[in-house]
């Protein structure tokens, strides 16, 4: 008889070459032999993956083909069941599972002998799939082979049956007449039993034992239900249904139902709807960030000491960018994914723009938008999870480094490409997870996920409205929709030919952009409205000098002083100013707006603040006068700011030295007015009391505020020592890192040859098939035995087999098996 | 796309191009769900609101109806979020409803089941609904009715009124459509208002909302009790029926103060409702006096908090409120709107000024610097006395004496807050001086002295901000008002809005100090006037004499 090993080099080389593209974890590093492939295949890791790419009716029928494989006894083999019995147990068609069957075949997640049509599991199917699979419980010949002789004895004279074998009662009871008949003539009561087990689980707590003589109706029912072999003992405190018993109950079925595809009815929408919103949002994210660079280049943002951005920082974000919380931490974690922003490396470190950043700034808005597009689809990050906390109950920082979800890209295109084929139509996100979770149950993202990733979409205009904009399905790679295409009419469209190129995304969204509008009507109540799309002078002119109150397909802001005071802060004067808005003013600017821009100007630089670090002052304009003049004192800076008063650049005792030099007789004054006398210098006693203040641990910060001239040097020196601590301090944890990794690669490693691998397969193959081998087992002395067993188990790290030549049940740990050889 | 007037934002707002040759039919269709939030030269702006849109629900407009006519008109594609929500929010309106059962009364009835367990959980229901009749209905004590649909509506389930109005005791009145007949705006602000039943004019000053009162009386034929804010108001109101209608002087009385008259039609004073002895409102029984079959809020926008609980309980009677600005600065329009009723006719004014039915008005903001040695005063002041130091700063009064001169032959009006600025001002101008001292037959005599042009300059305190009319004046000087009230402004505007005889504009003067916090309060009053087109000219005072 075949084995999986054989079935596997049966499959041939397309079929191999099949398997190992299903599966790319079983040919990475290639496998040396087709035994060590088998192995690979039948490993837990290898099986969860190959069965987290099956659909749902295909997993259903590897369940029934698991729950219908009958591991077979040294007297029968292994009776795996045909495709027509698979079909009929989940409630198909042969012809109707078959793709679904091929799918599983082709993933040699089953197999066939090539003599009898029936589909074997794959060994080690029934670890990853659980105890129950398709909920039912173990076979008869398990439960009745827990039962006593004497115990036997008494099911076959309670079943009137001649016989006591253990075969001839296992094949009674599994007889779908017996079972009719017995349950005819069963108490009131066993139904229900029956009814609760006969779906799975199959496992049910027992009813407690009678007290005091009285016998509940439950219990009556289990305990004649075990009088006839119809239910056995799980444990002293469950039973558990027979697996032959619950298929006469199902009617031969391992499902009540085939799973079938999810058909989302999304919602219609319109396409210019589409086109419109997400062209809006991919605009407003483009804005969204460039005002993060913007911003962090201004104040970088100082990072958490366990990396990524504080709440306080995310807020200030928040605030400035004039966004909620959780749009703010999307922009952040989109601008770093982009490499937009980085941390930059010093100390303390802090999140700054890059370069390519500020040459991001100069971007036309359709390359901005799909450079941040890509480099949001291909994060692997998982943004929604900001805010939330982790199990530590810590928030979760954007930018946290522990937010890093390797599966987030695969999330991403899958749902996308879910809502992309049903052009036109918004999907919820439940509707979504119910295809991707039909698609790939034992995979599915949770709900949430799928959510958050649809939000993150529609931020940033990848979606419209609930459908996959022309730039995202661009994106995607996907090319342009020809329904979407004949919907759109007469709207400019890219010739169904046309190859993808590089820039797709961006030329895609370049033509949903509604045309830009130039003008804005400006009113009397001090606002103004852009009638669409402002141009980009039209929108930096407007975001400068006022206050916007309203985005969407128009734009409404507001003049107020505080605006009109920023554009001239920025270097604007209030002639320049008017004379822009009123280009693009249809109706001219109105007089209170005109009025409101003189008047800013008007009070603008009222005040003035400079830098000086001292000041003269003298009762004698005229000696002012001629220091002012003075060429031998131009290296102090002076700048005469009254006829008594002059500021200068030169600390105090340079230009009192200086001042001195030239033959006057200055004194200097405190901050109230009064006469300093000159004392000892005190800047020594400073600098030691400085010295012990400041702990080592001390950041560069701190060191920095408050520097004066005096103090500088001494700052810098100190700057230093910190600096060389510090980074003497990283590179020991670097070098322990290192050590540390070294031992974990280069350290022995017991588990790392083939070896064991196949043998575990071996076991796991022969369990599934029933078949017998032989163990080389190494004795507690050092001595190897050599056993013939039919391996019945192997689960965590131990083999349980039975050695039919001794009638005994052994159980072996798995490190005690030297070698494996099928018998 | 079309190329509509409409741009429909994701806030919900909706911009309309004024000079967009579809504009009027748009505002008229959007008229019944949006608000109109501002109205400035150019681009109006509407707001949809829940309350918009379950008044429009009230008055029988669909979601399907509203989603059609944004789409019909918007410039851009419509947010799709936007046309689920107004989907959305306009089905929670009418799940629950109140009808008047047979046997219990007033009963609120489910639609929805699950709406009624949810509001019937809330504690804000307790004590306003009685015993459960079966699972879809349950008793309401009449005298909560007001109370359930204030509580109902902030719960988000606006309940449709079904229970009716009382007829209340009929008495003819008849419009006396004598060389004048009622405008065609007033003429639909009546329909709109009997057709809904209940509910809110909003018409500028000087429009004629009296007449919409008398209109709406005439047709509901009953008798009516009519709130205002004081006796003057009182006694024009009379006068303007008098001469409006055919009521006859037995037919009208007046309780206020002075007179205690309960007449088929009885004029009361807001503070005469609102007085208390020991605690109890000794003349509440005024409203249960006669069955009152049209109740009538003037200036709905003053109804002080005891005359809103008031109304809570006369549900079953017919309300109509009227004011020129639906603007409370203490923020309970919403309170309004649920217990008198939505707003049934608002029109921005330049509209009605478009249409010559209010005079055209020019307003000046003219800005004084203050003198040296007032702004160390002022610089230095506690923050409480800076707006008295500069509402009343003496170079104002210098101001209000060109300002005058400039106007030699019209019937100029000086506003002010401050009694010791205003007496100042009288003086200086040697015009009579009005406040809250002088009694009121001494007002009546200033007025119709004012009216009759024997006086033509008035110095006028607070008190003639609401409902004093003055048709001949056509300049109002204001030198101070009480902080950023908007609506103080709009009123002080009104008082210079009835259309002249000549046709002249009207012209309205705001003295402010430069670079003080009167400046920044003038341009907060300013705003609702801004928003309704009236833009203000600013004025430097030393270009007043060039100007």
């Amino acid at each position: 008889m075949a084995t999986y090993t054989q079935a596997l080099r049966e499959r041939g080389e397309i079929g191999l070459a099949t398997l190992l593209t299903l599966r790319p974890d079983l040919a990475t590093p290639p496998p040396a032999t087709l035994r060590s492939l088998a192995a690979r295949s039948s490993t837990r890791a290898s099986l969860d993956r190959a069965l987290g790419e099956l659909d749902a009716l295909s997993l259903q029928l590897v369940e029934a083909a698991l729950a219908l494989h009958h591991p077979g006894s040294t007297a029968s083999p292994a009776r795996a069941a045909d495709p027509g019995t698979l079909a009929r147990a989940v409630g198909l068609t042969e012809a109707e599972a078959g793709p679904a069957l091929a799918r599983a075949a082709d993933l040699a997640l089953l197999w066939q002998d090539g003599e009898t049509p029936g589909h074997h599991p794959a060994p080690g199917l029934a670890e990853a799939l659980g105890p129950f699979p398709a909920g039912l419980g173990p076979w008869l010949s398990t439960t009745l082979a827990r039962r006593s002789e004497d115990g036997l004895a008494r099911l076959a004279s309670a079943l009137d049956l001649p016989t006591t074998s253990l075969d001839g009662l296992v094949e009674h009871v599994g007889d779908a007449a017996t079972v009719t008949a017995l349950l005819a003539g069963g108490p009131p009561g066993v139904r229900q039993v029956l009814d609760a087990l006969t779906w799975g689980p199959p496992v049910g707590r027992s009813p407690e034992p009678a007290s005091a003589g009285v016998t509940s109706a439950a219990r009556a029912a289990v305990e004649w239900l075990l009088r006839h072999g119809l239910l056995s003992i799980q444990d002293p405190q469950h039973v558990v249904l027979p697996r032959e018993v619950a298929l006469v109950l199902r009617e031969g079925r391992t499902h009540r139902s085939p799973a079938t595809a999810p058909e989302p009815a999304g919602t219609p929408i319109d396409p210019r709807t589409v086109d419109a919103e997400s062209a809006q949002h991919a605009e407003e994210a483009v804005r969204l960030v460039a005002g993060l660079v913007t911003l962090w280049g201004e104040e970088p943002a100082t990072v958490l000491r366990s990396g990524g951005l504080g709440t306080r920082e995310l807020r200030r974000v928040a605030s400035r960018l004039d966004v909620d919380d959780t749009t703010a931490a999307l922009v952040v974690e989109v601008a770093g994914s982009t490499g937009l922003v980085v941390e930059d490396g010093e100390e303390p470190p802090s999140l700054a723009p890059t370069a390519a950043g500020e040459e991001w700034l100069r971007e036309p808005v359709p390359q901005r938008w799909q450079e941040v597009a890509e480099g949001w689809l291909t994060a692997e990050r998982a943004a929604w999870l900001v805010g939330t906390r982790d199990e530590k109950g810590a928030r979760r920082a954007a930018l946290d480094p522990e937010s890093r979800r390797p599966w987030a890209p695969r999330l991403r295109t899958t749902a996308l490409e879910v809502v992309a084929q049903h052009p036109g139509a918004a999907l919820s996100a439940a509707q979504v997870h119910q295809v991707l979770a039909w698609r790939a149950p034992r995979s599915a993202p949770p709900e949430h996920a799928v959510e958050a990733v649809l939000a993150e979409a529609t931020t940033l205009g990848v979606l419209g409205a609930g459908a996959l904009s022309p730039a995202g399905r661009a994106l995607l790679g996907l090319g342009s929709q020809t329904d979407d295409a004949a919907a759109r009419g007469a709207a400019p469209q890219v010739p169904a030919t046309h190859e993808p190129t590089a820039s797709a995304p961006a030329e895609a969204l370049a033509a949903q952009l509604p045309p830009a509008v130039e003008e804005v009507l400006l009113q009397g109540d001090l606002t103004g409205i852009v009638p669409g799309r402002p141009s980009p002078s039209l929108g930096a002119l407007l975001d400068l000098a006022a206050q916007v109150e309203s985005r969407g397909a128009g734009l409404t802001v507001r003049f107020t002083p505080d605006s009109v005071r920023r554009a001239l802060d920025a270097g604007r004067t209030a002639e320049e100013l008017l004379a822009e808005l009123s280009r693009h003013a249809r109706a001219g600017v109105p007089q209170p707006l005109e009025y409101l821009v003189l008047d800013a100007a008007r009070r603008h630089g009222q005040v003035r603040v400079g830098m000086a670090s001292s000041y003269l002052r003298s009762d004698d304009p005229g000696l002012l006068a001629g220091l002012v003049e003075d060429r031998s004192l131009a290296g102090l800076g002076l700048l005469r700011l009254a006829p008594t008063v002059i500021a200068a650049q030169a600390t105090p005792a340079a230009l009192v030295s200086a001042l001195r030099a030239r033959g006057l007789a200055p004194v200097t004054e405190d901050q109230s007015g009064a006469v300093l006398v000159a004392g000892p210098r005190r800047h020594v006693v400073r600098g030691v009391r400085g010295r012990g203040r400041v702990p080592a641990a001390r950041s560069g910060a701190a060191a920095e505020r408050g520097a004066t001239t005096a103090e500088e040097a001494r700052e810098r020196r100190l700057r230093r020592l910190v600096d060389d601590l510090l980074r003497g301090a990283a590179r020991e944890e670097a070098d322990g890192a290192g050590v540390e990794g070294a031992g974990l690669l280069g350290g022995p490693d017991a588990e790392g040859t083939p070896d064991p691998v196949i043998a575990l397969a071996l076991l796991r193959e022969a369990a599934t098939e029933g078949r017998e081998v032989w163990l080389e087992l190494v004795g507690p002395g050092g001595t190897i035995q050599r056993r013939r067993v039919r391996p019945v188990r192997v689960d965590g790290g131990r083999v349980r087999a039975v050695d039919a030549e001794r009638e005994a049940e052994l159980t072996v740990a798995v490190h005690r098996i030297a070698t494996v050889t099928p018998a | 796309m079309t190329d509509g007037p409409l741009i429909v934002q994701s806030d919900k707002t909706l911009l309309l191009e004024v000079d967009h040759a579809d504009s009027d039919a748009c505002r008229r269709a959007i008229a019944p769900f949006a608000e109109l939030e501002r109205a400035p030269e150019h681009v109006h702006t509407y707001r949809l609101t829940p309350l918009g849109l379950w008044n429009a629900r009230a008055a029988g407009h669909d979601a399907e109806r509203v989603v059609a006519v944004l789409l019909e008109f918007s410039r851009y594609p419509v947010p799709h979020s936007l046309l689920v929500d107004v989907a959305e929010t306009m089905a929670r309106y009418g799940r629950l409803q109140l009808v008047s059962h047979p046997t219990h009364g007033l009963v609120l009835h489910a639609l929805d089941r699950a709406v009624l367990e949810e509001v019937l959980r809330s504690r804000k229901t307790a004590g306003l609904v009685g015993t459960r009749l079966d699972d879809d209905d349950v008793v309401v004590h009449a005298s909560e009715r007001g109370n359930l649909k204030q509580v109902l509506l902030k719960l988000g389930w606006p309940v449709e009124d079904l229970a009716g109005y009382v007829d209340g005791e009929a008495h003819p009145i008849s419009l006396d459509e004598d060389g004048w007949s009622l405008r065609p705006y007033q003429e639909q602000a009546v329909d709109n208002f009997f057709h809904g039943g209940s509910g809110v004019v909003v018409l500028p000053c000087g429009a004629g909302k009296t007449l919409v009162g008398a209109g709406a009386m005439a047709r509901s034929g009953t008798t009516t009790l009519i709130l205002v804010t004081n006796t003057v108001s009182a006694r024009q109101w009379r006068d303007e029926l008098l001469r409006r209608t055919t009521l006859t002087e037995d037919e009208i009385g007046e309780y206020s103060g002075t007179r205690k008259e309960v007449r088929p039609v009885t004029i009361a004073t807001y503070q005469v409702l609102t007085t208390r002895r020991k605690g109890v409102y000794t003349h509440l029984e005024l409203l249960d006096a006669r069955d009152w079959g049209l109740i009538l809020y003037d200036e709905v926008h003053l109804l002080p908090a005891p005359i809103f609980r008031m109304t809570a309980d006369l549900q079953a009677r017919r309300r109509l409120g009227l004011t020129a600005t639906l603007v409370r600065e203490d923020g309970r329009e919403d309170e309004v709107f649920s217990l008198i009723g939505p707003k049934r006719f608002d029109a921005p004014w330049k509209d009605i000024e478009a249409q010559g039915y209010i005079a055209p008005a020019d307003c000046v903001e003219v800005r004084l610097t203050l003198p040296e040695r007032d702004r160390l005063t002022y610089a230095t002041a506690e923050p409480e006395d800076k707006y008295r130091l500069a509402a009343s700063a003496a170079g104002k009064n210098r101001v209000v004496e060109q300002l005058v001169a400039q106007h030699p032959d019209d019937q100029v009006l000086v506003i002010g807050q401050y009694l010791d600025q205003l007496q100042l001002l009288s003086d200086q101008l040697d015009a009579p001086l009005i406040t809250g001292e002088t009694t009121i037959r001494e007002r009546e005599r200033l007025f119709a002295a004012f009216r009759t042009g024997e006086v033509n300059r008035l110095v006028v305190s607070k008190v003639a901000n609401f409902s004093v009319d003055l048709p001949e004046a056509t300049v109002a000087i204001q030198v101070s008002g009480s902080f950023g009230s908007r609506q103080e402004e709009a009123q002080r505007l009104g008082r210079i809005m009835r259309p002249k005889a000549d046709g002249r504009t009207a012209h309205f003067y705001a003295v402010v100090a430069r670079d003080t916090v009167d400046q920044e309060f003038a341009a907060h009053r300013q705003r609702f006037l801004a928003e309704q087109g009236y833009a203000y000219r600013i004025v430097d005072a030393e270009d007043l004499t060039t100007a």
